[in-house]
């Protein structure tokens, strides 16, 4: 077909619905605002790993759908997770990205959480311990036993990270959410304790979703040289995507060869434990966090989303803890070669998904999406895509090939079936 | 080699700027050749978000020889990094055989792609801040970087980059 012209441009693609999807999901405010109450509020969220705060009364800050967000490591070396709010008037607590509460801070004792506004302290359970002139201000109408943090479910699972949820009385269990999807990876990540070695972000205008899809595709390898030479071969074609329950999918493995990139070398000898040499597992969770196994070192990247076209995305890399240095090193630039923020394939990826976001900025022509292709679940099969946009549809109550559709009205028996 | 220390040092900050400018123009070559045999670069930086001192890139010559000549097979962003480079200070060893210095550094993007080129090419943006720590050889009036550690201030990188810094 030429190039058409608008009308023709702006048609329904020829697939079946859930092939494509409509940009707006991309780009609208409103959509926007949706996902941060129907989805984001009610997920569990890895936002750090337990190595982040290895000692206790370490702490770290966080958000999840603009709720600040601190978890900290008790005495009792529990880690608990409360909002970053002072019940007195809204401050902030902690205003750094980590520490530790051993130390006094000018407003506050050691081994309390402070805030430095008005002096009020908390224990390392959300406890209000303190309030400065409690009586004389408050007499007996408020007391300090009544005004703790406001905690937030918090588990330590899959690998040492620290999940936690806005919402109460999630829908699930941790367990529920993310168990099956991590089972390729249960005996390689939970076999010893992990350790963080590397962390940088990135701010990108695009929307999240666009970065999860990049992360659940593999279709773009065209766009990555090393990719091409290190994968291309009979085993990589015929690598599977497998959906799970909740919007999760597993791209299977193959074994990478990594000489074939001039400089590069196995990672055969410090493969995780109980994996085979050289393979690469990845986890896509629902809404949009990744587990990235390639044989000597674990990626992480969790997504915050800023705005229909503004997204944070935090990248970690993880070893063994019981790593030598001379482990570690070659770990890290086992990592880095590839997924660092000067490596080979990070930057391309993060070109591509900025390149999306321009086209799809909010009050830009609405686009139909492809994620049409069919390979029998293969690895160019964008098949976790229409998995992905199936459950986010369930959760929104928006078709993603029409958003202003409601996904219930269409389907009536699993929308019942999902209210019991 | 030059007869005293005032020299050496002098020759010392006129390696960096030409590496500087090197660098500024993708010649990557005539910056290699500012580099001994032995040279090992790293990129690296402090993260206070898990408290630890990170390697971001590292390489022996042969690996930035490697990666450089490859870059012509990858897709990347097409701004230019260009920096502003300010040596702080040298310091010549006793017998003159090396020399350490310090210099900082400011790397912006002249846009070129930006999120839309119709509208950002043409602006320079702020990329990344730091300091060089460099080691030298000091042979036949001439300064061979040995080690050059980009510290990095940033953690938040955006798009990243493929090139050397």
């Amino acid at each position: 077909m030429p190039a058409r012209n608008h009308s023709q441009w702006l048609a329904n693609p020829e697939l079946k619905e859930g092939e494509w999807i409509d940009s707006r999901v991309y780009s609208d405010q409103e959509i926007f605002n949706d996902e941060m109450e129907k989805i984001f509020k009610r997920v569990w969220v890895p936002v750090c790993h337990e190595s982040e705060l290895p000692e206790p009364y370490d702490f770290r800050t966080t958000s999840i759908a603009g709720e600040p967000i601190i978890v900290s490591r008790g005495p009792d070396k529990e880690i608990r997770a409360f909002l970053n709010v002072c019940p007195h008037r809204g401050m902030l607590l902690e205003r750094r990205p980590s520490g530790s509460f051993l130390e006094g801070q000018p407003s506050g004792n050691p081994k309390r959480i402070t805030c430095m506004f008005h002096a009020w302290q908390f224990d390392m359970k959300g406890n209000c311990v303190y309030v400065a002139r409690e009586k004389e201000g408050y007499q007996d109408r408020l007391c300090k036993e009544n005004v703790g943090l406001r905690r937030l479910r918090c588990e330590v699972k899959f690998g040492g990270f620290v999940w936690v949820t806005l919402d109460d009385s999630p829908k699930v269990s941790l367990e529920e959410w993310a168990g099956e999807p991590f089972e390729c990876l249960r005996e390689s990540i939970d076999a010893e304790p992990l350790e963080v070695f590397h962390y940088h972000k990135a701010i990108i205008d695009t929307n999240y979703k666009l970065w999860h899809d990049t992360n659940s595709e593999f279709y773009h390898d065209f766009m990555h040289y090393h990719n091409r030479v290190t994968g291309f071969n009979d085993a990589y074609f015929a690598r599977k995507n497998f959906a799970f329950k909740h919007g999760h999918v597993v791209v299977g493995t193959f074994e990478v060869n990594y000489e074939n990139y001039e400089g590069f070398e196995s990672r055969a000898e410090l493969s995780f434990p109980h994996l085979p040499p050289n393979q690469w597992y990845m986890v896509d969770l629902f809404p949009g966090m990744n587990f990235n196994l390639r044989g000597s070192a674990l990626r992480c990247d969790i997504v915050t989303p800023l705005g229909p076209d503004k997204v944070m995305i935090e990248f970690r890399g993880l070893g063994l803890k019981r790593d030598t240095p001379q482990e570690r090193e070659i770990r890290i630039n086992h990592h880095n070669s590839i997924w660092g923020p000067f490596g080979r394939n990070l930057h391309e990826d993060l070109i591509g998904v900025a390149g999306q976001g321009t086209t799809m900025r909010p009050h830009t022509e609405q686009r139909r999406i492809l994620h049409g292709r069919q390979e029998n679940q293969t690895i160019h099969d964008e098949v976790g895509m229409r998995h992905y946009y199936d459950e986010w549809g369930r959760w929104m109550n928006r078709l993603p090939n029409d958003p202003e559709k409601s996904w219930h009205e269409r389907n009536p028996a699993e929308a019942a079936a999902a209210a019991e | 080699m030059q007869k005293n220390g005032h020299d050496a040092a002098s020759v010392v900050r006129d390696t960096i700027y030409r590496a500087t400018m090197a660098l500024d123009d993708q010649k990557w070559d005539d910056w290699l050749n500012l580099c001994d045999e032995e040279f090992h670069y790293r990129i690296s930086a402090f993260s206070p978000e898990i408290n630890k001192d990170m390697i971001y890139l590292q390489g022996k010559r042969k690996d930035m020889e490697g990666l450089v000549k490859l870059l012509p097979k990858h897709n990347t962003d097409h701004s230019p990094l260009r920096r502003h480079t300010s040596v702080y200070t040298v310091e010549v060893a006793d017998d003159m055989s090396s020399a350490e210095a310090v210099s900082s550094f400011v790397i912006y993007q002249n846009m070129l792609d930006g999120v839309n080129s119709h509208l950002d090419s043409g602006e320079s943006r702020l990329f990344l801040v730091g300091k060089y720590y460099d080691k030298f050889k000091l042979e036949d009036g001439k300064a061979k970087f040995v080690n050059r550690e980009v510290r990095l201030d940033n953690r938040r990188l955006d798009k990243g980059s493929h090139w050397p810094l």
